[in-house]
């Protein structure tokens, strides 16, 4: 039996849809393979504030998933930060059970980031991948400023964009997708949108290969 | 359905947002810290505004200006000696390179930094005792030669750091330029006077009429000091090779002005002057010449137009008001007359290159000008006097071979000033001379001490400009200015034109300045702070600070802050401050899975326990 768990911190509203992409995706490539997926937003989290942290988790097994009720992953196999400098902000290696996979999106090394990790001898691999970069994304950091207004208090719920993944989500899609096989390569790569970061941060990751557990 | 008297099991007892203590209480921010929102970080760095950069001494002149308007006149002047041991003097006499960097100036007007510094600098010459006192004697004698701008500054440097200074002065009284080259109508006599006991209220010795090379030679100063700077200055007039200009009447601009200003003057200038040349000591001869009895004066220059001679716009205004005429575009090639000046042969002429720092075409194919005069001032520059100085430290341009430390070869011997100054691009102004003789007097202790010497260098992303600032606090203001004799009355007498700031003034004008990169303690970001997250104990410089465990780093106060001295700096730079925690409303581990699990055996208990 395979069980997954992903779980994806992001910053609430102006990286909302990042993250939601991200599972979304990843359960819908799972259950196109015959596998049975969950995917849920946490709202628990107060996601309608600027910068507040956001999480999203998805499930994925080849046994149906009997747990409908619980949205919140308890053993996370998978951590994504969507935004680099949550590494220092919470807790997200919680509950993790050795052999785990983290994935940032930075612009810093895995050399430099893992001294913010939290328990990080129960990592198999830390992953950096310069996803704001590969993504020309332009707002994220510095330009508030430019901040669209669909990106504003709507979550991406009135985003005219109705892509998927067209933003840094394609990177991180691509560094999930590679470094822990949880779904295949060809079932994701056709929803992505942007290809074109999907495709180079499959060349451009920094993988720092940490405690492998043997299967 | 009522929930009145609904057990609430221990692990859903959390705080609620509407029981959560306020940030500012007590343990507020430990339950519910929201700092690890934050990708950005404020910072309070302050950077160098461009009046501090520009000053040829690097005076802090924000700094100033903001105790001047907080009314902290005597912590002002503290401030300002700290560079300049002479406000009253630069006050009256600098061009103010401050002024023209003053990012106010791309505003509406340029702050009168001049007339603040002058209104302090004659505050410290009515006090009693001078705020400086000489430092702890270190028991080694340095020599300066020379007491104009760079020797008094070196002097003044050296003394505050505990070293026994002579100061050796060639003429009959010190002050060198700043007496023998400035007029008393801009510098009057007793200000210098008062500044040079300021100096000897320090503990210096100044022996006048000592001329190195002829009282003292290079062996003696190295016999019987341990370090000296030479600070001797451009003495010597540069000539116009013209025919004929050993003619009686033909005088040369320092030593016209050097000898009124030392009171030893014999001259009686005609009433008919020209004055060759188009920079600062031209003009101020130009002026001198019309009150010593001179009836017309015109002043001819190569330079094709008034923008184009290298002095400064102010001073060249007020001379054209006295009723100076300008003649351009000419060079005097012949002085006639019958042993003694009648006439100037003039022709046309134009630089080659660029103003003043290339040779002169003169087109003597035209036919030439005669212009009758009594007197001609040539006023084309100086050169240094080195006769005494051994040839291994002169340059092809006649001035003193210094490294870049201002050291002179192996020995303990410094120089500073225009003699090192000569032809390396700067202005030869007072306040570049009183920066050079400053840091080539902290160069020296750090020789005298050991120590090495480390190359001054500023980052250009520190020097703050206009558009780093929120101009939205800053009202358009116009600049006080500061009341001048009238050109018809003051061109007869020697009384100071310019006159001083009242304190009204001085603080209204302090008042205009943006404080350029540097927290001034306006208090904006204290009050734009939606959270409770900057603190201070009371309004002051450089004691506000952020409370990293619950700014959220919205960026409101960067975006804020007048002068930009708040700064976002990206929070993975920092290796402290971090904070963990789970989220806002799950405060336990596992929270929400407990929860569930709750649920699912919802239905295997009895309905009455729900």
């Amino acid at each position: 039996m395979s069980y997954t768990e992903l779980t994806v911190w992001t910053r609430g509203i102006i990286m909302d849809k990042e993250g939601r992409d991200i599972v979304n995706s990843i359960s819908a490539s799972a259950r196109i393979e015959g596998k049975y997926a969950q995917a849920m937003e946490n709202y628990v989290d107060n996601p309608d504030r600027t910068n507040a942290p956001t999480r999203k988790y998805c499930r994925v097994s080849d046994q149906v998933l009997e747990n409908e009720l619980t949205y919140e992953n308890e053993k996370p196999n998978v951590v994504v930060l969507v935004e680099g400098t949550m590494v220092k902000g919470w807790d997200y290696m919680r509950g993790m059970p050795p052999g785990g996979t983290l994935v940032i999106n930075t612009h810093y090394t895995p050399d430099y980031m893992i001294r913010f990790v939290p328990g990080a001898e129960r990592l198999a691999q830390l992953v950096c991948v310069d996803a704001a970069r590969l993504a020309h994304h332009k707002w994220l950091y510095y330009r508030l400023g430019e901040l669209g207004l669909d990106r504003l208090s709507t979550e991406g719920a009135a985003e005219r964009n109705k892509l998927v993944a067209p933003d840094i989500a394609a990177p991180l899609i691509a560094a999930v997708v590679k470094t822990t096989g949880i779904v295949k390569m060809e079932t994701i790569t056709p929803m992505i949108a942007n290809k074109n970061a999907f495709e180079m941060a499959l060349k451009e990751l920094h993988i720092l290969p940490l405690n492998p557990v043997a299967v | 359905m009522s929930t009145k008297g609904t057990k609430i099991p221990d692990w859903l007892a959390v705080p609620f947002a509407g029981i959560t203590p306020a940030p500012s209480q007590e343990k507020g921010q430990d339950l519910f810290p929201t700092g690890n929102w934050r990708s950005i970080r404020p910072v309070y760095r302050d950077k160098l505004p461009p009046c501090n950069n520009a000053c040829g001494t690097n005076e802090k002149i924000q700094g100033y200006l903001d105790l001047v308007k907080r009314g902290k006149y005597l912590d002002a002047y503290a401030l300002i000696k700290e560079d300049m041991p002479f406000p009253s003097v630069t006050g009256r006499v600098c061009y103010h390179p401050c002024e023209q960097a003053c990012n106010r100036g791309k505003y509406d007007e340029a702050i009168s930094i001049r007339a603040v510094e002058r209104f302090l600098g004659d505050l410290g010459q009515a006090l009693k005792h001078d705020v400086v006192k000489p430092g702890k004697p270190n028991g080694k004698k340095v020599a300066v030669i020379g007491s104009g701008p760079a020797g008094h500054s070196a002097a003044y440097q050296l003394a505050r750091l505990g070293y026994k200074v002579t100061i050796l002065e060639k003429s009959p009284k010190a002050g060198g330029l700043n007496r023998g080259g400035i007029p008393d109508w801009v510098l009057p006599p007793y200000v210098l006077d008062r500044e040079i006991q300021r100096l000897e209220e320090l503990g210096i010795a100044i022996e006048t009429d000592c001329e190195v090379g002829k009282d003292v030679t290079w062996d003696d100063l190295k016999k019987d000091y341990d370090a000296c700077v030479l600070a001797i200055g451009l003495t010597e007039p540069n000539s116009v090779r013209a025919e004929g200009e050993d003619k009686k009447g033909v005088l040369y601009g320092l030593p016209f002005l050097r000898d009124i200003g030392m009171g030893t003057s014999k001259v009686k200038v005609g009433p008919r002057v020209a004055v060759i040349g188009g920079g600062n000591t031209a003009i101020d001869c130009a002026r001198e010449a019309l009150r010593q009895g001179a009836v017309e004066v015109t002043m001819i220059t190569v330079e094709a137009n008034p923008q184009e001679m290298p002095a400064s716009p102010e001073d060249l205004h007020d001379m054209v008001e006295e009723g100076v005429d300008l003649w351009h575009g000419r060079a005097m090639t012949a002085v006639l007359g019958n042993g003694k000046v009648e006439s100037l042969q003039l022709h046309p002429a134009r630089f080659s290159g660029a103003i003043n720092a290339s040779p002169i075409n003169i087109n003597r194919e035209a036919t030439p000008e005669q212009f009758a005069v009594d007197n001609v001032i040539i006023a084309v520059g100086q050169r240094a006097a080195l006769g005494w100085l051994p040839d291994e430290f002169k340059t092809a341009r006649g001035t003193i071979k210094i490294d870049k430390f201002g050291r002179v070869g192996d020995t303990n011997f410094f120089a500073a000033g225009d003699v090192v100054q000569l032809g390396m691009g700067q202005p030869l102004m007072v306040v570049n001379a009183v920066g050079d003789g400053k840091r080539v007097a902290f160069n020296l202790d750090k020789v005298m001490r050991g120590e090495p010497l480390q190359p001054r260098t500023i980052p250009v992303d520190v020097i703050m400009d206009l558009d780093r600032m929120n101009m939205t606090y800053f009202p358009h203001f116009p600049r006080v200015q500061q009341a001048m004799l009238n050109p018809n009355s003051r061109r007869k007498t020697q009384e100071e034109v310019i006159q001083s700031f009242s304190e009204e003034q001085a603080v209204e004008e302090a008042g205009r300045c943006f404080s350029c990169g540097t927290c001034n303690a306006c208090d904006n970001c204290y009050l734009v702070c939606p959270e409770p997250c900057i603190a201070r104990p009371e309004r002051s410089n450089g004691l506000y600070k952020i409370l990293v465990n619950y700014c959220k780093g919205c960026r409101v106060c960067i975006e804020e802050c007048p002068t930009g001295c708040l700064e976002g700096v990206p929070e993975l730079d920092f290796d402290t401050g971090v904070v963990r925690m789970d989220t806002a409303f799950a405060i336990t581990p596992g929270l929400h899975g407990r929860q569930a699990e709750e649920l699912v055996r919802l239905a295997e208990r009895p309905a009455k326990n729900i």
